[in-house]
């Protein structure tokens, strides 16, 4: 990714060196990373809206809204994908590490792959 | 103004259910008979919501509300289904259903499901307000 807004769930006050949130739709902010040039430009943050049942398409919004290019998340369900893919945010997978920098950084190196639908997993969606 | 799309046979147990939804000032009812139906409805209008019932005769509802994220992500989807709450949620999962109906829903039902969709609406345009 050489240009480009990167999203984060994160946990607490998120930020490059915070913490990854496994739930998206339940993490605290998202950290949002600004690429120019596959260079890391600036770092802020956004809370997240509180999460009702079947309100995955909250933070779909909220991200967009926020002209996110691309999330990464380490699960995401059928429908608040099918709402990123909608909108235009590409979503990335990585379930490994829970450090935020070093995924951004294998995100702009064009290390990650974006999720597959095999992938996609279950518990209410957001 | 709710727009929201009625999936059911026309024979069906879901009277009091829809009484109570056709009294709130706030909801446009729209009604299909089978979930094609539903689904060709939902392509060409814009719907903010989906209640199905269990059966509809060409698919279940749940299986309805899988069909719908390729029509539309953005519609939110409710069903009848007489699954255990656990079998319901496997059956459901990723799908973001708002919630699991039994056979016979009563007024009350509707008024929680419109409650729910007026907060989930709500929500959903403060976060698109607070970017522009």
């Amino acid at each position: 990714m050489k240009n480009g807004r990167i999203a984060i769930p994160s946990q607490g006050n998120g930020g490059l060196d915070g913490v990854r949130s496994g739930h998206f739709g339940h993490c605290d902010v998202f950290t949002l990373v600004d690429v120019a040039e596959g260079e890391i430009k600036e770092i802020t943050t956004v809370p997240n809206q509180e999460h009702a049942q079947g309100g995955c398409m909250v933070p779909v919004n909220l991200l967009a809204g926020h002209k996110v290019n691309a999330l990464i998340v380490g699960g995401i369900g059928m429908r608040p994908l099918a709402g990123f893919k909608q909108v235009g945010i590409d979503v990335y997978y990585e379930a490994a590490r829970n450090e935020i920098k070093p995924v951004v950084e294998d995100l702009i190196a064009g290390e990650l792959q974006q999720i597959k639908s095999d992938q996609v997993c279950g518990g209410g969606g957001g | 103004m709710i727009k929201l799309l009625l999936v059911t046979p026309p024979v069906n147990s879901l009277g009091d259910f829809v009484a109570a939804l056709r009294l709130d000032a706030d909801v446009e009812l729209l009604c299909a008979e089978s979930g094609q139906a539903a689904l060709k409805t939902a392509d060409e209008k814009h719907i903010d919501i989906v209640f199905a019932n269990e059966n509809l005769g060409d698919m279940t509802g749940i299986e309805l509300a899988e069909k719908m994220l390729t029509v539309n992500p953005m519609i939110n989807c409710a069903a009848v289904s007489t699954l255990s709450s656990e079998e319901f949620s496997e059956a459901s999962e990723g799908l973001g259903l708002l919630a699991q109906f039994p056979a016979n829903p009563d007024k009350s039902m509707a008024e929680e499901l419109l409650q729910q969709v007026k907060t989930i609406m709500g929500r959903v345009a403060s976060s698109v307000k607070r970017e522009t």
